[in-house]
């Protein structure tokens, strides 16, 4: 069963000014079109036995079975409801457009506020780092940030040229522990250096999920007659006829898609390319699969 | 008919056709861009941007190149006219060649080029042109008439020696309006070769020239002269027991020397090498250099102080006129009875000093008798009255005969008022000032001789005197009052007695009723007050080249040298004895013939501003002067205005066809008529993706 339209399209979202309500709308349409979600209630699920050792919290010591043995054990549990959820948007320049309605901007800003609200709803910490040429804000994981999370989405204004790689390294050095970053981008930037950026997240130890967000007319090129193209981060200008150039450049898009598939695929990251005229579910499909598929950590 | 153009130099403004063409080339869509996220993708495909530099608008590009040279040639005002006719109708021309004749001329790097100038000029001239030569330095004088005899202009050319003397270009320009006014129907013209020094230009300003007088300014010295010139020096003539020393320090100026210069600095005395010294002259700037003392004979003397010769040899040396050691006697006549303190002040200042040097005698009780006076330049009469009898007679007969009589009235006189009936005024007993803290100078005549030290904030000191008591005085008619206390009495009075002068001073001199004596102001007062008494004159070392001298009268049948050797012999009457002295060097005066001793002689040097080569900008030379009416007709008819307008008329007819051809342009760009700048496909290097 999928979720209800309604919720989930950017056009109608894009109108709701609040955020949490927002999140919070996505969220519940799209709960209400799943399954219960086996993993409620997993952090509490009992694992195994261990044999106390000094340092260990008494209070997980099994009496009962002290009881039964005069020996100390405690109780392990599969628990991962701790996970540092950080959300990295990108705020450069050219994520400030939309053919549409929807810039990429906002739809990448209310897809990390659903994101941000699921993943609160799961009993993680969540933070927020958003980036441009330079780390512009900076939210820290924490159990109680959501709002601010929501308020920091909510007043972000994209400008300036992107620097995607540098940023990601400096990303993976703001925590020394193991997370999930979610990294919210339109990648224009080498796919080599794409891969080496989500690298240094991937050595800290961090689980990666990429939202490569394409505008239509980015994927497509449309437009007729000659026209000068203004680079909305560099302010380069090129006249060009699009029609002339419109198949080499779907197939230079297309092919650096693919190529970001590959290469983030050797790293072990989930890739997952959007378009913003895109309903939100698939965004969170993907994240909830590749949170279970790496849940299950001690 | 010829076509011609007023302003050709606009011309230049062709190069403006390069504006239409890299517009043309560098042409950006004037639609507003299309933003776009990242261009990074389009960058990757080869674009063949060689067709952004291909001209695709040929129409468009000659319209815009045609309306450019449209409008150059507007503004170069094209004319159409006949050249013959236009050669015929140009009027003869009256031009004033103003040489610039003055010692800084003689520079070696500018005379000659001068003069080639100036020849260059009168051969350039038509035949029906008219000339005036006309050589001047602060001074301007005819040396040709305005005429059409050109090989007179030119003899006068070669003829011309620059002087010794300064530049005053308003001089130059006077002469030239004086001789254009006496040609009428010319096209006048001043044509002024010179260097263009900067202090020629004083006096410019308020000379008024006819407004249709052409002055121009044709520049004959190159940008740097290096000069060094000695403008000046201070003697002084130190006795020494019998003998005298003289010490002189010279003031040397150096001006674009291009560095510290090494000189030698030379001082002659009497023709004979006194003195030298080796000096470090800095690239710009003045240097002062004391020479040694140098023993010397008491009579007058000549001196010269020399620097080794330059490009600018005239005022490489300054010459000067050591007068005689001349001491004026001063003889102080104290009281009968009188101690030797109370004229010990009045002694001891007049004492020290030179220029002149005092040799004070006192005299208490003894007559005054003729034999006494001869000699005495001044006569102190201190406290003590004008003696009665025969000596009164003498020193009124001495008086009369010029000498100069000063009555230091004090307490003596306070209370014995003398009678003498030519002093100018009567003491009428004492003032008391003991209650008040004493008095003190009040009003002042400044500008007088005897209170020239004290201008210019000087009278502070005169006022810081105090005076307890002092006489009470009433001027005589006919006296003057110089100075007075500040409660109004006169305090210093004067009145001419024949050819002397006499002066009632009524200020104590003496430090029992006054402190006047411990001021500051007593040595320089005193001082002045004996030289203003005696009529000494004191004589400059050195006259300016320009200024006239004054041959002495007591010379009989005087014959004059001049420094180039010729004789002169003025007339016996008054204006003959002033002596113009025009050429830098000595000026000697004899009496009955040229031989022997001169009796007098007279130092002249150029003036110091000349050895200044800055030049000033060739328009500085019409600043400040005012344009009159116009002086003269022209005597051949010109076009009339209409006519002339006329045949330049062909500028509205190019302005208005560059409007249209912008017109059509701007028609043809807007209704896109306009080809499309074409992006296509090449093969240039493709960046790989991975």
């Amino acid at each position: 069963m999928t979720a209800p339209a309604t919720y989930l399209d950017p056009v109608l979202l894009a109108r709701i000014g609040d955020l949490a309500l927002l999140a919070r709308m996505v969220v519940d349409g799209f709960m209400h079109g799943m399954h219960r979600s086996r993993r409620v209630g997993l952090s509490l699920d009992f694992a195994e036995h261990r044999a106390y050792q000094p340092g260990d919290d008494i209070r997980r010591v099994d009496w009962r079975l002290y009881g039964r043995t005069d020996r100390f054990y405690v109780k392990e549990y599969e628990a991962d409801t701790n996970a540092a959820v950080t959300f990295a948007l990108d705020a450069s320049a050219s994520m400030d457009f939309g053919s549409g309605p929807v810039t990429k901007f906002t739809y990448g800003r209310m897809l990390v506020a659903a994101l941000a609200w699921l993943s609160q709803r799961q009993g993680d910490r969540v933070g927020l780092v958003t980036f441009a040429g330079d780390l512009l804000e900076i939210v820290p994981p924490s159990t109680r940030h959501l709002r601010l999370i929501l308020h920091t989405l909510g007043r972000a204004r994209p400008g300036g040229a992107g620097q995607l790689r540098p940023m990601l390294d400096r990303a993976a050095s703001l925590t020394t522990r193991a997370g999930v970053t979610v990294v919210v981008s339109d990648c224009y930037e080498d796919p080599v250096a794409v891969q080496k950026g989500v690298g240094s997240l991937r050595g800290r130890g961090h689980d990666v999920i990429l939202f490569h967000l394409l505008d239509p007319a980015e994927r497509d090129l449309p437009g007729d007659g000659a026209a000068t193209f203004e680079d909305a981060e560099s302010g380069e200008l090129l006249p060009l006829r699009p029609e002339s150039l419109r198949e080499k450049y779907r197939a230079q898009v297309a092919g650096h898609r693919a190529e970001l598939t590959r290469l983030l695929a050797q790293n072990g990251t989930d890739y997952v390319g959007l378009t913003t005229d895109q309903p939100l579910d698939v965004a969170l499909h993907a994240y909830l699969e590749q949170r279970l598929a790496t849940s299950r950590v001690r | 008919m010829g076509l011609g153009f007023l302003v050709p130099a606009f011309f230049a403004g062709l190069a403006a056709l390069l504006v239409p063409i890299v517009l043309h080339l560098r042409h950006r869509e004037r639609n507003q861009p299309r933003r776009f996220p990242s261009l990074m993708f389009l960058r990757r495909i080869p674009i063949r941007t060689a067709s952004r530099r291909r001209i695709t608008d040929w129409l468009l590009l000659l319209l815009r190149a045609a309306a450019v040279a449209f409008l150059v040639a507007a503004f170069s005002r094209p004319f159409l006219g006949s050249t013959v006719a236009e050669t015929r109708s140009t009027p003869a021309r009256a031009v004033v060649l103003l040489l610039d004749r003055s010692l800084s001329m003689s520079h070696a790097a500018v005379w000659p080029v001068a003069l080639d100038s100036a020849r260059q000029i009168i051969a350039g001239l038509a035949p029906a042109d008219r000339i005036a030569v006309v050589l001047f330095d602060d001074e301007a004088e005819v040396a040709q008439p305005l005429s059409s005899d050109h090989g007179a202009a030119l003899a006068a050319i070669n003829a011309a020696r620059p002087s010794s003397r300064g530049t005053r270009y308003a001089s130059a320009l006077r002469a030239a309006r004086q001789i254009l006014g006496g040609a009428r129907g010319l096209v006048g013209e001043a044509l002024v070769v010179t260097d263009m020094q900067r202090s020629g230009l004083s006096g410019l300003a308020g000379l008024e020239l006819p407004a249709d007088l052409g002055v121009r300014a044709i520049l004959v010295a190159p940008a740097l002269r290096p000069n060094a010139a000695v403008v000046g020096a201070d003697v002084q003539r130190v006795s020494d027991g019998d003998r005298s020393r003289l010490l002189v320090a010279a003031r040397v100026l150096s001006r674009d020397l291009g560095g510290p210069r090494r000189v030698r600095l030379a001082l002659a005395v009497n023709g004979r090498e006194a003195a030298s010294r080796e000096v470090s002259l800095p690239a710009d700037g003045a240097t002062m250099v004391t020479f040694d003392g140098v023993p010397m004979a008491a009579g007058r003397a000549r001196a010269t102080i020399a620097l080794p010769a330059d490009p600018l040899a005239a005022d490489d040396t300054l010459h000067l006129v050591i007068p005689a050691e001349d001491a004026l006697q001063v003889l102080v006549v104290a009281a009968p009875g009188a101690r030797l303190e109370e004229t010990l002040f009045l002694e001891r200042a007049l004492a020290i000093g030179h220029e002149p040097r005092f040799v004070v005698q006192r005299r208490s009780g003894a007559p005054l008798t003729t034999a006494a006076l001869r000699n005495i330049a001044v006569v102190f009469l201190a406290d003590t009255p004008v003696p009665a009898g025969s000596g009164g007679a003498a020193l009124l007969a001495w008086v009369e005969a010029g000498g100069g009589l000063i009555e230091a009235a004090g307490r003596r006189l306070s209370s014995r008022p003398p009678a003498a009936a030519f002093l100018p005024g009567t003491i009428r007993g004492a003032v008391e000032r003991m209650d008040d803290r004493g008095g003190a100078f009040g009003e002042v005549s400044l500008d007088h001789a005897i209170f020239a030290p004290f201008r210019g904030g000087g009278a502070a000191a005169l006022g810081a005197s105090r005076f307890l008591s002092y006489p009470r005085i009433e001027p005589a008619t006919g006296a003057e009052v110089l100075a007075r206390f500040d409660d109004g009495a006169p305090a210093l009075i004067e009145k001419a007695q024949g050819g002397g002068r006499v002066l009632l001073l009524a200020a104590p001199l003496d430090a029992v009723t006054g402190d006047f004596p411990l001021q500051p102001a007593y040595l320089p007062f005193l001082r002045r007050l004996a030289i203003y008494a005696s009529g000494h004159e004191a004589r400059p070392p050195w006259n300016t080249s320009g200024e006239s001298g004054l041959v002495p009268g007591s010379v009989r049948d005087p014959v004059i040298s001049t420094p180039s050797g010729a004789l002169l012999r003025p007339g016996a009457d008054s204006t003959g004895r002033a002596l113009a002295l025009g050429e830098a060097g000595f000026y000697d005066v004899y009496e009955g013939r040229a031989a022997g001793e001169p009796v007098e002689s007279f130092a002249v040097n150029a003036p110091a501003a000349e050895s200044d080569l800055t030049p000033a900008d060739a328009r500085e030379l019409l600043l400040g002067v005012q344009r009159g009416d116009s002086a003269q007709a022209v005597a051949s008819e010109p076009p009339a205005p209409r006519e002339r307008e006329g045949r330049q008329r062909l500028w509205r007819l190019l302005l208005a066809a560059a409007l249209l051809v912008l017109l059509v342009e701007s028609v043809i760009a807007n209704r896109g008529w306009r080809g499309m700048a074409e992006t296509g496909l090449a093969a240039p290097p493709e960046r790989s993706l991975s």
